[in-house]
């Protein structure tokens, strides 16, 4: 093979390929818009994930102390926006638009101190699942600092006979109750992202996600175009080899997804604060998972008649990408066999090493797994692509 | 001499449909064949297959000896092919274009610049060389699809149709082309539906329902016909179209120049009968004559398949 020429060869295509680009303005305003445009988008949308202000119902009808500092706890709480109601019964959670109404029951105040403690009642929208549990939450959360408080108080004014009384018990036990007195502490190191600032943990999800669709639909109508227009054929009756027109095909694309990638980092970096480590070695994944979705392109490419067809088969695939890669939440919580097919998505091993190396500033060896996969993946991909390339419609 | 591009018995089936069958046939070289068929006949997938875009279901085919299909990368410098849909790119200029076919036919760059520019003023597209080959005239698109298929100097072109759809200008332009290519020692394999081009080939083959029926010199396959063709003069000249074409005995009629011409197995005994007795008296006939049958009656027996009226050469 003559190197020389087959350079000359794939420089040829890629300038070809580049021209088409170049001059569909909407693509290329499409191109340039889109990549900073959700990540603002999606990273707003994950900037803050904890919940504030939930509009919610208070029913007091036992009206005591206990009850007013009960509520004085709760109203500290930024995740709920109190309002209160006199009303004999509960109302519906929609009509009322609240998603959630806390009753505390009359007589509530004195059960506490019968030590017979009557419970609060809670009326939670479980059609939100993740609302519902986070409000409980936060609700218990408020309760348990009241009945500490309640617990310090009553040690604190215990009468002096009772402390006698207690003195006169054998150390062992006066200690077992001191230390079940006191509340028990976890003191936590979080390494890694020690804010637990989520969008450090969902942007390589966003940048991927962002990047996989436009390569992946770019790339789809490539060899399609040319099938539908004939020039296919044109192409296939000149020297070029296959494995030149598929190069050719995907450098011009690789080059301009790797600005979008820069583009995309740039808004998430000066814009959101998020932090990238170790740029070599997120590049290089970059670059595998960019060849991988631009070979997956090219593959569904090459077996579509129509450009129709390219793009519902591109839009078949990116679909299950978005809940089974990992994007946005750990695959670890899939179960078994639905995570044995999220490994086959380049997206899914391209956020576990992007975030090997961002968050756990972990080193080439610990990413070496996921880097073959999408080798292998653009390999096969681009090879596929080359073989169906010539494949004529009959 | 030696055969430039041979077929052997080839073959082209898409499921139980044959869309090519069993042609044989050899082109020598510095011909202008001329292949003709109706739409659908195989000549397109023929074209295919010898330019190795599609695999033979059977039989095979050489062009300068090499297999199309076996070694269809290695044949490909020897051709260039000019499809029957145009299939440049629109939104490339005419020199992008150029360019790109001449990297792709593996064109040395110091050869190409002169070559380009010999080809633009050949097809006279100098002055249009920075506008966009979408925005071409159908004529001008034609001739840059064939400056791009010359652009390696093949000594093979395929030309599918190269003229339909052209006025007439273009068309002997293209011609005119093809001509001194031929002179120069070019091989040319042209498909058309016009049969004043293809009195202009050296040699014809006449595709079938797939069937190669005939290959010869325009010349010969004109006297492949038993004998001369009846025309005739008669008056409102469409009416008597309809009321010969139903008349027993004749095969067709087709108008040409104002004359009725007749396909019949035994036109003397028609005329002889009308003599005697002329049917139609609301039908004025003025006259009579012989005429030789040209490359359009050739066809035109061909593809209707009128064996009384022919000597078949090849079958």
């Amino acid at each position: 093979m003559n190197w020389t020429a087959s350079a000359r060869a794939i420089a040829g295509v890629a300038f070809k390929e580049f021209l088409h680009i170049y001059r569909d303005k909407r693509i290329v305003a499409l191109v340039l818009l889109l990549p900073p445009l959700f990540t603002l988008l999606f990273g707003y949308a994950f900037q803050g994930t904890r919940l504030t202000g939930a509009p919610s119902l208070l029913m007091d009808r036992d009206k005591s102390a206990e009850s007013a500092k009960f509520i004085a706890l709760l109203k500290g709480k930024d995740a709920f926006a109190w309002r209160e109601s006199s009303a004999p019964a509960a109302p519906d959670l929609v009509r009322a638009g609240v998603e959630e109404v806390l009753i505390i029951p009359a007589g509530w105040g004195k059960s506490l101190e019968d030590g017979d403690p009557a419970a609060i009642r809670l009326i939670l929208d479980g059609s939100d699942t993740d609302t519902a549990a986070e409000l409980e939450g936060d609700t218990r959360e408020a309760l348990g600092d009241f009945q500490s408080e309640a617990r310090d108080d009553l040690i604190n004014n215990l009468p002096d006979e009772v402390v006698e009384m207690g003195k006169k018990l054998p150390v062992e036990t006066r200690h077992q109750f001191a230390s079940m007195m006191e509340p028990w502490k976890v003191e936590s190191d979080i390494l890694y992202n020690p804010k637990l600032s989520f969008i450090e943990y969902v942007i390589p999800g966003i940048i991927g996600l962002i990047l996989q669709l436009l390569t992946v639909t770019l790339m789809a109508c490539t060899i399609t175009r040319e099938r539908e227009a004939g020039t296919l054929y044109q192409l296939l009756v000149t020297s070029l080899g296959r494995t030149e027109i598929v190069l050719g095909k995907v450098l011009p694309y690789l080059l301009l997804s790797m600005f979008l990638i820069a583009a995309t980092v740039a808004v998430a970096a000066l814009h959101f604060g998020v932090h990238f480590r170790q740029p070599l070695l997120l590049g290089l994944v970059c670059l595998l998972f960019l060849l991988c979705s631009l070979g997956l392109g090219l593959l569904i490419s090459s077996f579509s008649n129509t450009q129709t067809q390219a793009i519902q088969f591109a839009v078949f695939f990116l679909l299950p990408v978005f809940p089974l890669s990992g994007a946005f939440a750990p695959i670890q919580r899939l179960p078994m066999g639905v995570r044995a097919i999220s490994y086959f998505f380049p997206l899914t091993h391209f956020c576990h090493a992007f975030r090997l190396i961002n968050l756990n500033h972990a080193g080439f060896d610990f990413i070496l797994g996921d880097l073959a996969f999408l080798l292998a993946g653009g390999v096969l991909t681009c090879a596929g692509a080359a073989f169906l390339l010539s494949r004529v419609q009959d | 001499m030696e055969p430039f591009i041979a077929l052997d018995q080839l073959q082209k089936a898409f499921g139980a449909r044959v869309a090519v069958d069993r042609v044989s046939m050899s082109i020598p070289a510095g011909e202008i064949f001329g292949f003709l068929g109706a739409n659908g006949a195989g000549k397109t997938t023929t074209i295919r297959m010898l330019c190795g875009l599609a695999k033979p279901s059977g039989g095979c085919a050489t062009i300068g000896g090499r297999d199309v299909w076996k070694e269809r990368s290695r044949v490909r410098s020897q051709f260039g092919y000019v499809a029957q849909k145009f299939s440049l790119y629109p939104d490339l200029t005419v020199s992008e274009n150029l360019s790109f076919f001449g990297r792709a036919c593996g064109v040395p760059p110091g050869v190409f610049a002169k070559r380009s520019e010999s080809l633009l003023k050949k097809m006279d597209l100098q002055d249009r060389r920075r506008s966009m080959t979408g925005s071409l005239s159908g004529g001008l698109k034609q001739l840059l699809a064939l400056a791009c298929a010359m652009i390696h100097q093949p000594p093979l072109l395929f030309l599918d149709e190269p003229t339909s759809g052209l006025d007439p200008v273009h068309r002997q332009r293209i011609w005119n082309l093809l001509y001194d290519l031929s002179h120069e020692g070019a091989t040319i394999f042209v498909t058309t539906h016009y049969m004043d081009e293809a009195e202009r080939c050296t040699e014809v083959g006449f595709l079938h329902e797939g069937r190669l029926l005939a290959k010869e010199s325009p010349a010969h396959l004109k006297q492949s016909f038993k004998g001369k063709l009846l025309e005739m003069e008669v008056e409102p000249v469409m009416k008597a179209l309809v009321n010969l074409r139903g008349w027993p005995g004749v095969l067709d009629a087709s108008l040409r120049s104002g004359r009725v011409r007749l396909y019949a197995a035994a036109p003397e005994k028609l005329e002889a009968g009308w003599r005697q007795n002329w049917p139609w008296p609301e039908l004025k006939w003025v006259g009579s004559r012989w005429a030789d049958p040209d490359m359009e009656d050739v066809f035109k027996a061909y593809s209707e398949g009128y064996e009384e009226i022919l000597n078949r050469s090849l079958s």
